[in-house]
C-alpha cells in the first residue's frame, strides 16, 4: 500500500532546510516502484456547487505519459490547475514531484511551478513582448545568468520554429505561433513534469505532429507529460502513453494501474 | 542590492509598455496631489498671517538713571541682531521725556525737566514666537537675559500677548493636524484606487509570473518601483504647478489694507506632500497585487 508521503511535511517542519533551498523529492513508499512523480487520491474539487472532479485517484510514475481525455467540462483543466498549485486542493490528497497539495504552503506554490511547466489552454503570454521576452520570463524568473538565458532561449525558439519571430510582438502572432511561444516558455526550463492544457488545439495537422515530436523529444529525455487534449487523432502518436478519460469529474476509463480503494477517511480527518 | 536595484529598473522600464494607462495615472494622482497642495498653502498663509499679528511677545526694557549712553547704543545695537526679532524701538531719556511732553500737553509743557531728566533710557522690543511647543520656556529665556544686561533696571514684559500667541498656536495645531491627516486619507484614497486600477493594467503580467515560478518579492519589486516612480514624479509635478499658481498668485492679495503676499509652501510641507503621495502610490501598488 502507499504510505503517506511525510518528506514535504517533515522538510517544512524542520527549520534546518532554508525555505529557498529546492525540496527534496518525495520518494513514494512502496516497494518495488520508482518514485510517483504525480498521485492523486480520492481528490474531489467543487466550483460553488457543482463538482468539477470527484473522487479521482491514479499514480502517473516518473517519466509517464498520461493524456487526459472527455467531453468538454468535464474537468481536465481543474485537474491539471489543482496540479500546479493554481487552486487549492480541499478534498483528497495529492502529490506532485514531491510536493504534497493539500499541505502546500503559500509560500512554496513558487518552488512548486518551477518544477511544473504549464501550457495553457489560452496560453498566457504576454501580448506587449516580444516572443525572445516571453520565452526568457521563465528562466528570469529562476535568476539564470544572461548569457545561458539566451543560449537556451534561441536553442527552444529554433526548434519549434520561431527564429525569425524572435524579436516581434507576441500580440502580432497568430493563434498557433503564440501557442508555440507558450510551449516554448514551458519547455525552455528543461522541466521534470509538463502539463499542456490543449497544446494543439489551434494547429494544423503538421504543426500538431511537429509539437507531439517535441513533447515526445522531452518525455524521452525524462519528464513526465499530463496532456489533456480532445483531439483523439494524438493519442496514436504516443504508443506508450496512458489515458485518463473523465466524464463530469470522474474517472471513466483509463489505462493506468487501477488501485483499491482505501477506505475514505479525509473527511475524517 | 543589485538584484533589487535590476528588478527596479525592469519595473521603470515595464511601465512604457502601458505608456497612456501610466500617463493617465500620473494626472490623476499629479491632480489629487495639487488639489493637497492648495489647501495646504491656503492653511499654511492664514497660519502664517495669524501668527504674525498675533503672535509676538513685547518686552520693555529699561535700563538706570545716568547709564552709560554709549554702552547702552552698543547693546541697541547687539538687540536689533537677535533672532525673531520683529519690530524694535529705542528711546534716549531725552526722545522719552520728549514723547512724554507731547502726549501730555504738546509741546515744552515739560521744558523744566530738560536739566534733570528723570527718565531712563528704554526700549521696545516685539519677538515674534517661534514655532514649537517651547514657547513658554523661550520667552522666560528672553526675559532673562534682558533682565541680566549690564545696568538694565528692569524688564517688563506682556504674558497676556504671550497666551494669546500661545492659544492660537494651540487652535491651529489642534486644527491642523486633524486637517492635514484627514487631507492625507482623502489623497491616500484616491491615489491609492488609481495606482490599483493602473494595476489591473498589469495583472496578465502579475499572474503570468507567479504561473512561471516567480517568488513574491520579484513580482512585487518592479510594481513597487514603479509606485515610487508614479509618486514622485506626480508630486513633482504637483509641486511644480502649483508654484506657478503661487507665482501667479503672489501678489493679487497685496494691496492697503491687506497687504497680504501669499508665501509658498516651506520646504517640510513640500517633503511632506511628497512623501505622503509616494507612500500611498507605493502602498496602492503593494495592495494592488493581492488579489
Ligand atoms: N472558475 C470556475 N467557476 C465555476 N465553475 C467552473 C470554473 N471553471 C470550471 N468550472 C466548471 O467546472 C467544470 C469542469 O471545467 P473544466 O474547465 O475543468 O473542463 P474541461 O474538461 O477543461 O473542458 P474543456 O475541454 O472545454 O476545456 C465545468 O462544468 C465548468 O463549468
Ligand atoms: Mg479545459
Amino acid at each position: 500500500m502507499i504510505s503517506p508521503c511525510p518528506v514535504r511535511g517533515k522538510s517544512l517542519a524542520n527549520k534546518e532546510e532554508a525555505p529557498g533551498k529546492p525540496p527534496r523529492f518525495t520518494k513514494s513508499g512502496r516497494a518495488g516502484t520508482e518514485f510517483g512523480m504525480v498521485e492523486f487520491k480520492r481528490v474531489s474539487y467543487v466550483f460553488g456547487s457543482s463538482w468539477a472532479l470527484k473522487d479521482v485517484s491514479f499514480t502517473l510514475e516518473k517519466g509517464g505519459f498520461l493524456f487526459l481525455t472527455g467531453h468538454s467540462g468535464a474537468g481536465k483543466t481543474t485537474l491539471l490547475r489543482l496540479l500546479y498549485a493554481g487552486l487549492p486542493l480541499h478534498r483528497g490528497r495529492a502529490t506532485v514531484a514531491g510536493f504534497e497539495l493539500h499541505k502546500l504552503r503559500r509560500r512554496h506554490v513558487p518552488e512548486l511551478r518551477r518544477r511544473v511547466s504549464v501550457v495553457f489552454q489560452d496560453f498566457k503570454i504576454l501580448p506587449q513582448r516580444t516572443v525572445f521576452e516571453n520565452v526568457a520570463l521563465a528562466l528570469e524568473v529562476r535568476g539564470v545568468t544572461r548569457q545561458h538565458m539566451e543560449r537556451r532561449v534561441r536553442a527552444i525558439v529554433r526548434a519549434l520554429g520561431l527564429e525569425s519571430k524572435s524579436y516581434t510582438r507576441c500580440a502580432h502572432l497568430s493563434g498557433g505561433e503564440q501557442q508555440r511561444v507558450a510551449i516554448a516558455r514551458s519547455m525552455v526550463v528543461n522541466p521534470k513534469l509538463i502539463l499542456a492544457d490543449e497544446p494543439t488545439g489551434n494547429l494544423d495537422a503538421d504543426l500538431t505532429t511537429d509539437l507531439m515530436n517535441i513533447f515526445k523529444q522531452f518525455h524521452s529525455y525524462g519528464a513526465t507529460v499530463i496532456m489533456a487534449t480532445h483531439n483523439r487523432t494524438i493519442l496514436n502518436m504516443v504508443p506508450d502513453a496512458h489515458i485518463l478519460h473523465l466524464e463530469q469529474g470522474q474517472v471513466a476509463e483509463t489505462t493506468l494501474p487501477v488501485e483499491q480503494d482505501e477506505p475514505h477517511t479525509e473527511g475524517l480527518l | 542590492m543589485l538584484r533589487f536595484l535590476r528588478l527596479g529598473w525592469r519595473g521603470l522600464r515595464e511601465m512604457f509598455l502601458h505608456p497612456w494607462a501610466q500617463l493617465f495615472t500620473i494626472s490623476a494622482v499629479t491632480m489629487a496631489a495639487v488639489l493637497a497642495g492648495i489647501f495646504l498653502l491656503l492653511l499654511h498663509n492664514v497660519n502664517q498671517e495669524l501668527i504674525r499679528n498675533r503672535g509676538a511677545v513685547e518686552f520693555q526694557v529699561f535700563w538706570r538713571e545716568g547709564a552709560d549712553m554709549e554702552q547702552v547704543r552698543r547693546e541697541w545695537q547687539r538687540l536689533a541682531a537677535m533672532d525673531h526679532l520683529k519690530e524694535m524701538e529705542t528711546f534716549t531719556p531725552e526722545q522719552a521725556l520728549e514723547g512724554l511732553s507731547r502726549d501730555l500737553s504738546g509741546q515744552g509743557a515739560l521744558d523744566w525737566l530738560e536739566e534733570k531728566n528723570p527718565l531712563p533710557a528704554s526700549a521696545f522690543l516685539a519677538f515674534n514666537i517661534p514655532p514649537g511647543d517651547h514657547s513658554e520656556i523661550w520667552a522666560k529665556g528672553l526675559l532673562a537675559e534682558l533682565r541680566v544686561l549690564p545696568d538694565v533696571r528692569a524688564v517688563h514684559y506682556n504674558p497676556v500677548q504671550m497666551d494669546l500667541a500661545k492659544s492660537w498656536l494651540s487652535v491651529s495645531r489642534s486644527v491642523i493636524w486633524p486637517v492635514m491627516g484627514f487631507l492625507a486619507l482623502v489623497v491616500a484614497l484616491v491615489v491609492g484606487n488609481t495606482v490599483k486600477l493602473s494595476m489591473l493594467t498589469r495583472r496578465d503580467e502579475i499572474e503570468i509570473l507567479s504561473l512561471v515560478g516567480a517568488r513574491p518579492w520579484y513580482i512585487r519589486a518592479p510594481l513597487l518601483a514603479s509606485g515610487a516612480f508614479t509618486g514622485l514624479a506626480s508630486s513633482g509635478l504637483a509641486l511644480g504647478l502649483l508654484r506657478l499658481l503661487h507665482l501667479r498668485l503672489e501678489h493679487v492679495l497685496d494691496f492697503p489694507p491687506v497687504f497680504l503676499v501669499i508665501s509658498f509652501l516651506p520646504m517640510e510641507h513640500c517633503l511632506l506632500l511628497t512623501g505622503v503621495v509616494t507612500a500611498v502610490c507605493m502602498a496602492g501598488s503593494w495592495v494592488g497585487v493581492r488579489q
